[in-house]
């Protein structure tokens, strides 16, 4: 490993450890910030409807106990951070006594399900069309262009509700809402299985589409720079297949479309909640998305900051692979 | 600078984006000229389907006309047993065993059709809930009704209709009146949304409160990313090192999840259509300051600001005239795509129920939401309710990206055919 | 006289511009390069230079296009064979082409010795790949390039080093004809001197038969080129040997620039910078008469009515113009009296 190397990679580290930081400060602090005092909604929501200010009083402060919020906002944080190493994150408020992890546990499997096939799925399929576009030009780039300008101009959650609206509801190929069947009990069987499969279809389609046509438009553009490039030319005079030049404009062009990749799983939680809401998918989002209307602090912590670690960690692990991979920025970054 | 506009208006791609998005702006500003009524009037209650509705009471007092069409009475029959109608009528007739070879729901197969019904239609066979498939109480009563409608239509006979105080008058089947005689018709294009509120003047209202929205929050977001970048990329070292890490913090948590979090800390009742924009725009810029910082990287060792720097120029003076001139282009880019995703934040705050908490100015978002919290997707399946919104915004970022893609080929040669 | 390498006949070609106009950058070409010798070509940017070394290649992509006359190289005419032939068979073995920007020739993403397979194997040469590094390592070190230049990316070599990779590669299989257009226009003057020396040691050692040099920097010209060619609008105004050119131009505008980039340096005169007002014609559509005639203070009004021919006027030696040599050179010596 050379010295610029070395250099690169700490300063990668040091940087992703001063961001990791601030990021859990930002979480913890912001949904504090939120007016409403959630003790009071549960305990209004808990005791019956003829007990004494006393025994409310009683009741509030057993609930401030429980949640450590009669602790100072230091002592708060402390705790945070000790539920979150040992991966707890505290208990629900809007769900007590479940804890945040139980809820998280059960949401994030469905989302990393839904999310990681569909970004791969958009950025492949965006980037062969963006390529192919760049290179037939002619009627492939005159027509496909617009339409993908067009089709990233679509909101995520237009395309969501067209997709419903179209398939499920009018169609009714299929079902609209939920992971699978609600009368099923989650088992490995095929009954399940293929039920889990249909729900999957519109959420699934709704991310992937949304995500071609910005990663068409972002390749394309790249490709056609690469075309250009001189060592196309130059190959082409050294007799080189045309076949093999392609190649050659094709990897480099995709190269820097991975940090693209890092980019859309960072802004695919901002469209994958509306996706989960839309089609009430028991992922993360949705959880997130009750959590923001109970005002349930601990969850929406914990999934901020386990979004904001996905993240993190995708982008981290990107840049070095990138450096890895992609000669030019090994020499831009490590001399 | 004439004709760096002269190059940007001969590109096509940013006129047409141009055009798309003036038709929309003009119809958001003319509009209210020709409707005035108050875009959250509540006319009616719940979806009302896109269409002319007539009052009964004035249709039955506007002078009548004479009219013979010939195609009136088909077009009576065929509006009075409606497709799913057919179908039955066509299941009974298969169940009947009658020959049904060449007989469709089609209009033009439904004389065929009630020749068949009236020759095959046995009310008392029918009481006695003969026919398989046709036993309930239900299906009993719908095949009569059924039968009940066809006769009625088919007679085509003069109701009687009060007209005036207690006057009995006959109205025949070649009456008409005038539209515009009616003393109130209302015209709804889009229908009506969940509170019975008129769509179209809804939406030009919500176009124009979201693209002011945009507007602030691109506005906002720019001049914020504009003096981050300069700072960042002029000034360098430690002010760079700082700036670039708090990007780099709004970079890593999701400006989606910040967005939530700041726009949730700042309180229901502050949540007007100002705030939201602001929000949005403080939640946004960082890409923008990125790029600028790389652009002015690249520009602050030029020999003119070297020259600049030499003369003694003060900072703000070399940023002023040696560097903005050459990012302008590149800023006005970076505001257009700044608007349209403002846009964009403010429907998906919106649709999560985090939007504008006002009573008084619809948004594109808050459309969805309502359209979203009434069912209109499914239960209701009003159409109007919210396609028209997802169309307009999805046209408002597609003209502001081709405007874009427009200017980036101007100004980036590489890009060029 | 040695073998001719090269013999290019009325060499037509022309650029089709988005408007679908026709541009004719190499109008009616003719020229000729002995075996071990090598040719200038020498004009201001926009002269056609750069054309004409992409159309004596020979192998034409969009917007360039063939149009008329003969390339042939070493008895072989190459000017009527398919494309994929041109490629496989002329391409790097017949005819070395090494680029303008010659920085960023090299994909940056593939090894060097990685792109000498890919150029080897597009010829369809029976070659191991263990062969070919073989042969490149030795190649490398003939010219003077350290073996770790092969096993990296473009992108991690300095621009002098790049430059002599790009110019080593295209030399690999030992072309017949080597172009070279600007090939150190972009290097420090270390590098410059570099480059040229090493071009002229591979035609020495034989690995490149013949090489046509362009560039605008005549002083380069005079020191590398056996003979130095004059482009103007896609013509060739004169030609001579690089002495006869440097010291006795005849045609106005090789004389002007002559003048406007000669630099005062050991064995040429001190002569004033003067530049040649004005800029070249627009070849969508070329004058009816002769081309420089617009910019020519020597002009008289039939020059820009008839086109001229280029004329022998001594052993080797071609003009375009319509005054006479005998003219032309009592005017020169007036005005070089009178400075």
């Amino acid at each position: 490993m050379s010295k610029g190397m070395r250099k690169y990679f700490k300063k990668k580290i040091f940087w992703f450890i001063i961001t990791f930081v601030a990021a859990v400060i930002l979480n913890f602090l912001l949904p504090r910030l939120m007016p409403g005092d959630p003790v009071n909604a549960i305990v209004g929501k808990n005791v019956s409807p003829g007990a004494s200010p006393e025994q409310v009083q009683e009741q509030i402060a057993f609930y401030q106990h429980q949640f450590g919020l009669d602790k100072s906002i230091f002592g708060q944080f402390f705790d945070f951070v000790v539920n979150a190493f040992k991966g707890t994150f505290g208990v629900s408020y809007s769900q007590y006594p479940r804890t945040v992890a139980d809820i998280i546990g059960s949401g994030i499997w469905w989302t990393l399900a839904l999310q990681i096939p569909a970004i791969l799925v958009g950025w492949l399929l965006g980037n062969l069309l963006g390529a192919v576009a760049a290179y037939r030009r002619g009627i492939w780039d005159k027509v496909l262009m617009p339409v993908s300008l067009f089709m990233s101009a679509i909101p995520a959650f237009g395309a969501a509700v067209i997709l419903l609206v179209i398939f499920a509801v009018n169609l009714g190929w299929a079902p609209v809402n939920g992971a699978y069947d609600p009368g099923m009990i989650p088992a490995f069987n095929w009954n399940f299985i293929s039920s889990v499969i249909s729900h999957y279809q519109l959420p699934f389609w709704s991310i992937v589409l949304i995500s071609i046509g910005g990663q068409a438009v972002g390749m394309r553009s790249m490709s056609i720079y690469e075309l250009n490039a001189d060592y196309v030319k130059y190959s082409r005079f050294l007799g080189i297949k045309d076949g093999k030049i392609v190649r050659y404009v094709f990897r480099n062009a995709m190269l820097p479309q991975v940090t693209g990749l890092a980019m859309s799983i960072g802004s695919s939680v901002g469209g994958a909640l509306v996706a989960e809401t839309i089609f009430s998918y028991p992922g993360l989002g949705t959880a997130m998305y009750n959590a923001i209307v109970s005002s349930d602090y601990p969850v929406i912590s914990a999934c901020t900051l386990i979004i904001t670690l996905m993240v993190l960690i995708a982008s981290f692990m990107l840049d070095i692979i990138y450096a890895f991979i992609d000669p030019r920025v090994k020499a831009a970054q490590f001399d | 600078m004439k004709n760096t506009l002269k190059n940007v208006f001969h590109s096509p791609r940013f006129l047409v984006g141009f055009i798309i998005f003036m038709v929309i702006l003009l119809t958001v500003l003319i509009y209210p000229y020709f409707v005035t009524r108050d875009p959250l009037l509540s006319l009616g209650k719940g979806f009302l389907a896109p269409g002319t509705y007539l009052s009964v009471y004035d249709a039955n007092n506007a002078p009548t006309y004479r009219m013979e069409l010939p195609e009136a009475a088909i077009n009576r029959l065929e509006s009075a047993i409606p497709t799913e109608d057919r179908q039955v009528m066509l299941d009974f007739l298969k169940v009947k065993g009658a020959d049904v070879s060449g007989v469709s729901t089609a209009n033009d197969s439904l004389d065929d059709l009630l020749a068949l019904w009236k020759a095959n239609y046995d009310e008392a066979d029918v009481k006695a809930s003969k026919y398989q498939g046709f036993s309930t109480q239900a299906q009993r009563n719908k095949l009569r009704r059924l039968n009940t409608s066809i006769l009625a239509s088919e007679q085509a006979s003069a109701m009687s209709l009060s007209k005036g105080e207690g006057d009995a008058v006959a109205v025949s089947d070649t009456d008409y009146i005038k539209v515009n005689e009616v003393a109130n018709a209302v015209s709804l294009p889009l229908g009506t949304d969940n509170f019975g509120r008129d769509t179209l003047t809804e939406l030009v209202k919500a176009t124009g409160v979201s693209l002011i929205i945009g507007l602030i929050a691109g506005t906002v977001a720019t001049l914020l990313g504009l003096v981050v970048g300069l700072l960042a990329g002029y000034v360098g070292g430690i002010v760079d090192d700082i700036l670039m890490f708090i990007a780099n913090l709004f970079t890593v948590i999701p400006g989606f999840v910040l967005l939530i979090l700041i726009y949730y800390s700042v309180g229901q009742a502050a949540r007007g259509i100002t705030t939201c924009a602001l929000v949005i725009g403080f939640t946004s810029w960082v890409w923008t300051a990125r790029s600028v910082r790389s652009q002015v990287i690249s520009l602050r060792n030029r020999d003119h600001v070297n020259l600049s720097k030499l003369s003694g120029h003060s900072l703000f003076r070399i940023v002023l005239t040696d560097i903005l001139p050459y990012i302008a282009s590149y800023v006005v880019m970076a505001f257009i795509l700044q608007v349209s995703s403002g846009i964009l934040a403010e429907a998906q705050l919106s649709l999560l129920g985090l939007g504008p908490k006002t009573t008084d100015v619809p948004t594109l978002g808050l459309m969805m939401n309502w359209a979203k919290l009434f069912g209109a997707y499914t239960s209701s399946n009003a159409w109007w309710a919210y396609f028209p919104v997802i169309g307009v915004i999805a046209l408002i970022s597609f003209s502001l990206n081709l405007m874009n893609t427009g200017l980036d080929q101007v100004f980036n040669p590489a890009l060029r055919d | 006289m040695g073998k001719i390498m090269l013999e290019v006949n009325q060499l037509t070609t022309k650029y089709v511009t988005r408007a679908n106009e026709d541009v004719y950058a190499v109008d009616h070409v003719s020229l000729k390069i002995e075996e071990g010798k090598s040719l200038g070509i020498a004009g201001e940017s926009g002269c056609g230079k750069s054309t004409l070394a992409l159309s004596l290649i020979g192998y034409y992509f969009p917007p360039l296009h063939y149009m008329s006359g003969d390339i042939i190289i070493d008895g072989k005419n190459i000017s009527g064979l398919d494309p994929d032939t041109v490629r496989k068979s002329v391409l790097g073995t017949d005819v070395a082409y090494i680029p303008q920007a010659a920085m960023n020739a090299l994909n940056p993403t593939r090894k060097v010795y990685k792109f000498i397979e890919d150029v080897i194997h597009a010829h369809g040469l029976d070659m191991t790949n263990k062969d070919i590094y073989d042969m490149a390592h030795k190649r490398f070190e003939e010219v003077g390039l350290p073996e770790e230049a092969l096993l990296k990316h473009s992108v991690e070599l300095s621009g002098g080093m790049r430059q002599r990779v790009v110019i080593a590669i295209s030399t690999i299989l030992n072309p017949k004809v080597l172009i070279a257009d600007e090939p150190s226009s972009a290097l420090d003057v270390t590098s410059q001197k570099m480059v040229i020396k090493m071009m002229r040691e591979m035609m020495d050692k034989g690995m490149v038969k013949s090489m046509i040099f362009i560039t605008h920097e005549l002083p380069l010209l005079y020191n590398v080129t056996d003979d130095i060619m004059v482009m103007y609008a896609g013509q060739i105004v004169e030609k001579g040997t690089a002495k006869q050119m440097v010291f006795d131009p005849v045609h106005p505008y090789s004389r002007g620039l002559m003048r406007s980039i000669l630099v005062p340096e050991a064995g040429t005169r001190d002569v004033k910078l003067t530049a040649i007002p004005g800029t070249p014609p627009n070849l969508k559509h070329p004058p009816a008469g002769c081309r420089f005639a617009d910019r020519c203070k020597y002009a008289v009004p039939a020059c820009k009515v008839n086109a001229m021919p280029i004329m022998e006027f001594e052993d080797n030696r071609e003009y375009r113009c319509g005054h006479s040599v005998q003219h032309l050179r009592e005017v020169y010596e007036h005005e070089d009296r009178a400075e």
